[in-house]
């Protein structure tokens, strides 16, 4: 049994059909990749998700249990973390704080939290000398590893990060893409990209993601032979994306 | 010099009052983006709660008590039934909620209690006490000690402890708070509570200095609301000094300049306020946006 199953999702905004009906499963363990252009849906699949969007239809299953129509609080109380487009890394409290308080979802006591959160610069040394630091003062770059470090505190038996290259240079989304290697040693990995590049380096498996329908799933090997992924995501194409 | 010191801390002791009230406007703004125009009605409704438990023969800390817990059922109720079936709309129809609120708590105490405006006893016996050229009345020295400590719990309460930074962030970014599984309706539960109860807390503390009326909520709101906007709009700081600073100027207006346009100094500072630094003192200091 997949870990997380979706069938036949559809979600809505207002009038327009965002998904058109995905079906996706991730399996215990791995790293997939969701790949599209912007617009394609992958956002708002991860969005129904974590349920920050209501589905229309469909259904999502997470370790045999329907998690579609529940609330956010409630999703990642079940153990599913989103780390959202954008960081979303709380600009008035510092970096250790937004860390601490990735661990909203578990009942443990703040010392303990605390603890969990300096293990955490462990992952990410690079924030390790901006913990006082508040939000507001980061750098893109360190913003997502304080994202992805708040994610992870949640213990998430699923970690859903949306385009955690967005906006970086080479060198940071390098940085980045060796943690989520390091991560998928406990945590499953649904991860949004249009880098196809270093999206599809770190996977399993894939799926192409286009105007809110599944149009190609595979393995990654599979995926770099098909031509259309390669003319709309290598170049040569006014989709393609460095 | 004796009178600046004596005016000092009237001032200062009026400007306590419009600081609690300016620290509840800014803790709902912040975590619901909207203005509780209902703020000085939680502070005349407490000081009417005060009023008929005294009146009842209760003792007078025991009548404090029960005022602020009936503030803190009401900021309850408030938060259900006027911010929560609107919470998903735009901030303008919450705040024309809390107008409504504010004319339904005005009219239901002026149905139940009339129009005469009541008087409260002090807290102490003893008036004030004579510290060198400086009478301090002692009802004052109470609104300043209250306040301190309201400050210092305020800022332990949202720096050093989780449930703070809870709040912090859900006032910051609720959609991200309720993917951590930050309880948002919960929040800002608590904070309806905690400023139904500082609202609450000043109209008791200034009941006996003023009469006990059912404009003294509107009086005391609009100067708040000026304080805040002086302090910074949003900024805690912002509201206890804009606050204190309203309480001097206006204090130090009325003795120095005219009585009847004591009123009128607040909002004098208001404009220049608005005109020259919209921002306030603290301005913005956290950007809009990382």
């Amino acid at each position: 049994m997949p870990l997380l199953e979706i069938r036949n999702l559809v979600v809505r905004y207002g009038e327009i059909e965002a998904l058109r009906g995905v079906t996706i499963a991730v399996e215990q363990g791995q790293v997939v990749t969701l790949l599209g252009a912007n617009g394609a849906g992958k956002s708002t699949t991860l969005r129904a998700i974590s349920g920050l969007a209501k589905p229309a239809s469909g259904d999502i299953m997470f370790d045999g249990q329907s998690i579609a129509g529940l609330g956010p609080e409630a999703i990642v109380r079940l153990g599913i973390s989103h780390v959202p487009e954008g960081r979303r890394v709380f600009p008035g409290l510092t970096v250790k704080e937004n860390i601490m308080l990735g661990a909203s979802n578990r009942k443990v006591g703040a010392s303990q939290i605390s603890r969990e959160a300096d293990a955490m610069f462990d992952l990410f040394p690079d924030i390790r000398a901006f913990s006082n630091a508040l939000g507001w003062t980061l750098s893109g770059g360190q913003l997502q590893m304080v994202a992805v470090a708040r994610g992870l505190m949640a213990k998430p038996r699923l970690l859903l990060l949306d385009e955690p290259s967005l906006g970086l240079a080479p060198v940071i989304v390098q940085a980045v893409f060796r943690i989520i290697s390091q991560i998928r040693k406990d945590t499953t990995v649904l991860l949004v990209e249009q880098n196809a590049r270093m999206g599809l380096s770190v996977a399993d498996h894939g799926f192409v993601l286009e105007t809110g329908r599944i149009v190609l799933g595979g393995k990654p090997d599979e995926l770099w032979g098909n031509e259309a992924i390669a003319a709309a995501y290598l170049g040569g194409h006014a989709k393609s994306h460095a | 010099m004796d009178l600046v010191l004596q005016l000092l801390f009237t001032g200062i002791g009026i400007g306590a009052v419009y600081a609690l009230v300016a620290l509840g406007f800014v803790l709902i703004f912040r975590a619901t983006n909207v203005v509780n125009f209902a703020q000085g009605e939680f502070s005349m409704v407490a000081a009417y709660l005060m009023v008929v438990c005294v009146e009842l023969g209760l003792p007078y800390w025991l009548s404090f008590v029960i005022a602020l817990a009936g503030m803190a059922l009401l900021g309850v109720i408030f938060n259900l039934g006027v911010y929560y079936p609107l919470r998903h709309r735009t901030y303008l129809p919450v705040i024309i909620a809390t107008i409504g609120a504010s004319i339904l708590l005005s009219n239901s105490v002026l149905a139940i209690y009339g129009p005469q405006p009541q008087v409260l006893q002090g807290w102490f016996e003893t008036p004030g006490i004579q510290l060198g050229p400086v009478y301090l009345d002692s009802q004052y020295l109470l609104i300043i000690g209250v306040t301190i400590l309201l400050v210092l719990f305020n800022f332990w309460f949202f720096e050093k402890t989780l449930l703070g930074k809870k709040l912090q962030a859900t006032s910051q970014d609720k959609e991200m708070a309720s993917l951590l599984g930050i309880s948002v309706s919960t929040m800002i539960m608590i904070t309806f509570i905690y400023s139904a109860v500082l609202g609450g807390l000043a109209g008791i503390l200034v009941a006996p200095v003023l009469f006990v009326s059912i404009q003294m909520g509107s009086t005391i709101a609009l100067k708040a609301f000026a304080a805040t906007i002086i302090g910074g709009f949003g900024d805690v700081a912002g509201a206890i000094v804009g606050g204190l600073a309203l309480g001097v100027i206006e204090t130090f207006g009325a003795a120095y300049i005219s009585v009847p346009y004591k009123d009128g100094f607040a909002f004098l500072v208001l404009i220049a306020f608005l005109v020259f630094r919209p921002q306030g003192i603290f301005g913005e200091r956290v950007a809009e946006k990382a």
